[in-house]
């Protein structure tokens, strides 16, 4: 696998260019300056320190000025989202499949450790996810929720809403959105001026 | 009768084409109303308004303005996919949403990728040349001139001689597209392999392009946001093709519709079409009805009325391609977002020979934007952690292919609806899939070309997707009706002013993509419809 840096603030700067369409330029920006959520809305407090707990993990972020709120996100996303046209019959709803997965990691986390899911050190916060992932995680709460595919959306989401980020574009050297005079050189190791290039 | 056009003052409708677009009242009694803006209600209905009929098309979603309504950002643009939720069952459960279902004036032509191979003759022959699945009843001779008429109107880029099914009556009306890095990579692959390729026949523009009634649409600009909607128009999704060209004979376009229900005269024949508007109930008064809501909704709204289904096949004989996808790893620059993503095509295994399944699939290279790569790391590969992040940091070093491969009908695969409400009332439809060994087969054969033509092409950490894609069946079409939903002519055979255009009456699935040929469905159900009426 591959350890590419690309330089810092190349999204940002070509934010302030004409090479970004307005409507596109409004849309990133709106996502940049979004306010990250201190109270959730919807959630209850323990199951949005267990998420923003999980989110730690399933995304670690690199050193950066604000992380991007991946709990906030999904919150938002869940409850006010319109949904993405399908979930798995075998699926509580997406909110009560959400708040039990969420239950049920911290119960798992309360019965092999006992303490809170947010409370553990890495590696046994990391060991719990694992044993979601492969559907082996104990404790009651999982025994409505088919277990493997709820860390199968969660991560999926997570996923989505972390690479759709601006500042997490830089991370990867994605400027797909600064499109709006098309793109010319577009074959093998071709790259326009714009485009970043590696630096490591 | 005609009670209103719009006007230039009317701020609802900004959009090209537009201005002087008839209006009817839900009182008039028009010629017919086409559910659904997509590849299937379309053409169709632009093909009657050309008659001189007076026509209404209904569509559930919005009718947007591209260059100002869409952004380059995948999260935004999932307002084009059809987000109302399907419940997924079987030992395979699809994804809909925005791997199949579309939503919007277009329908899901908007976030089509354009590719738009024909089908091959012996496509619509299943059963006679494997002895599994069914024959349609119409063939290519039927389809192919309107073939060629589609491919010249929403002007295919493609090459100069196609090298794989029947020598053509004319040539692609535009050379093709460039080829991006995965397209190059492929053919690298490909070439090492000894496995032909071509670029790719792709509803998009390499150069200007006139047509009458539409005006002019300017050349692609290589963004590889296509999956995300075309801003330049360049992509002949229907939104700036066959409906402008509807409008322009005639017809109205009424967005924001959702049909709920129908009223029928004593004799069963359907008088008018129920649908809710700003959450209110209205009434839209028809002589005919044409159903293009495609594979899930048109079925599902059947069912609901319980509707068309003397055969008991509404909702059955669902299928779904066969689509995996393997992502390869490499050196050189790829930057997957550049370029139309299907670049390059190879139909050689159509009919692969000596294999143990029926059908075939076509090979295709594939870009793919940011977030889509992400959402299938974490799905099919299960990374999490500095894993995903690392596996991330090689975004702009991946290329992809897909196939596109035959799906065969089976009893467990079907459409039936849930006792799960939606937020109109309505009930949830419930999707049961599961792969059968015919698509086990094929997929294996499949995964396992792709991955030694990335290897040959020199691809790393090489991994595969399994899917499955465009949804198909669902009230098919045939001759017996006992056995199908509608006659060769897209009529149904319990309502004799009911007709059905889309996906859903595919017989079979098919090896290409069906955009094309559910435009060509289309033209040919209207053209018999008003040679018959």
């Amino acid at each position: 696998m591959r350890n590419d840096l690309y330089p810092a603030g190349i999204v940002k700067e070509l934010l302030k260019t004409d090479l970004v369409a307005p409507n596109t330029k409004q849309v990133l920006n709106d996502r940049l300056t979004k306010d990250i959520v201190l109270i959730p809305h919807f959630f209850t407090k323990e199951n949005f320190a267990t998420l923003q707990a999980v989110c730690k993990r399933l995304v670690p972020q690199p050193p950066r000025q604000q992380p991007v709120d991946l709990a906030g996100l999904l919150e938002e996303d869940l409850f006010t989202g319109s949904g993405n046209g399908w979930r798995y019959a075998s699926m509580p709803e997406d909110k009560q499949a959400i708040i039990s997965g969420l239950t049920g990691i911290d119960d798992t986390a309360q019965d092999a450790f006992g303490t809170a899911f947010h409370l553990l050190e890495t590696s046994h916060q990391d060991s719990i996810l694992s044993s979601v992932q492969n559907g082996t995680a104990a404790g009651k709460s999982w025994a409505l929720l088919p277990v493997k595919l709820f860390f199968e959306e969660l991560l999926a989401k997570v996923a989505e809403l972390y690479y759709s980020h601006p500042s997490v574009k830089e991370e990867i050297g994605d400027v797909s959105f600064a499109d709006n005079k098309g793109w010319e050189k577009i074959g093998l190791d071709q790259m326009e001026a714009y485009e970043p290039k590696i630096i490591n | 009768m005609i009670t209103n056009t719009v006007s230039n003052e009317n701020t609802a409708f900004k959009l090209p084409g537009i201005n002087g677009m008839k209006l009817y009242s839900n009182d008039d009694e028009v010629d017919a109303v086409v559910i659904g803006t997509g590849a299937g209600g379309a053409p169709l209905l632009s093909r009657l308004a050309r008659a001189g009929l007076k026509v209404i098309a209904l569509e559930a979603g919005q009718h947007w303005n591209p260059s100002i309504d869409f952004a380059t950002d995948e999260v935004s643009q999932s307002k084009l996919f059809w987000n109302d939720e399907r419940l997924s069952a079987g030992s395979d459960p699809l994804a809909f949403g925005n791997n199949n279902s579309g939503t919007g004036v277009g329908g899901s032509t908007l976030h089509f990728t354009a590719y738009t191979p024909r089908p091959q003759a012996d496509d619509f022959n299943l059963y006679d040349e494997f002895s599994v699945g069914v024959n349609w009843p119409i063939g290519y001779r039927e389809l192919e001139y309107y073939f060629d008429e589609l491919e010249n109107f929403l002007g295919v880029s493609g090459p100069e001689h196609y090298p794989w099914g029947s020598p053509r009556q004319s040539s692609y009306p535009l050379p093709p597209l460039p080829l991006n890095a995965a397209a190059q990579l492929m053919q690298r692959g490909c070439k090492a392999l000894d496995i032909k390729t071509s670029p790719a026949p792709n509803a998009a523009l390499s150069a200007p392009y006139y047509k009458e009634g539409i005006g002019w649409r300017a050349a692609c600009t290589n963004r590889g946001y296509c999956q995300a909607g075309c801003t330049t128009g360049a992509k002949a999704s229907m939104d700036v093709t066959y409906i402008p060209l509807a409008i322009h004979y005639g017809a109205e376009i009424r967005p924001e519709c959702f049909v709920t229900h129908f009223e029928n005269d004593p004799s069963g024949k359907l008088t008018s079409v129920v649908y809710i508007k700003n959450g209110s109930g209205q009434r839209q008064k028809c002589r005919f009805v044409f159903l293009c809501a495609g594979a899930i909704e048109s079925p599902r709204l059947l069912l609901i009325n319980g509707l068309a289904n003397s055969s008991g096949e509404v909702g059955k004989n669902f299928m779904a391609h066969t689509g995996m996808q393997v992502w390869g790893q490499f050196e050189q620059e790829v930057r997957p977002y550049k370029g139309i993503p299907g670049a390059l095509i190879s139909e050689d295994y159509h009919r692969p020979g000596e294999v143990d399944f029926a059908g075939g699939y076509l090979l295709q290279s594939i870009g793919v934007m940011p977030v889509t790569y992400a959402s299938q790391v974490a799905r099919g590969r299960g990374l999490w952690g500095e894993a995903l992040t690392q596996c991330m940091r090689g975004y702009n070093h991946t290329a992809g292919i897909n196939i596109l491969g035959e799906c065969l009908p089976y009893p467990g695969n079907y459409l039936g609806l849930s006792d799960e409400p939606d937020d109109r009332g309505l009930p949830k439809p419930i999707i049961y899939f599961s792969q059968g060994e015919n698509e086990q087969r094929l997929t294996a054969h499949a995964d396992k070309i792709m991955k030694t033509i990335w290897e040959k092409a020199g691809g790393s950490d090489i991994w595969s997707f399994d899917r499955n894609a465009h949804i198909i069946g669902t009230c098919r079409m045939g001759n017996d009706p006992r056995k199908a939903v509608v006659n060769k002519v897209g009529k149904s055979f319990d309502i004799p002013n009911l007709y059905i255009a889309d996906n859903s009456i595919f017989p079979s699935a098919l090896s290409v993509n069906p955009a094309l040929t559910i435009m060509a469905l289309s033209l040919y159900i209207a053209d018999n419809f008003l040679a018959a009426t």
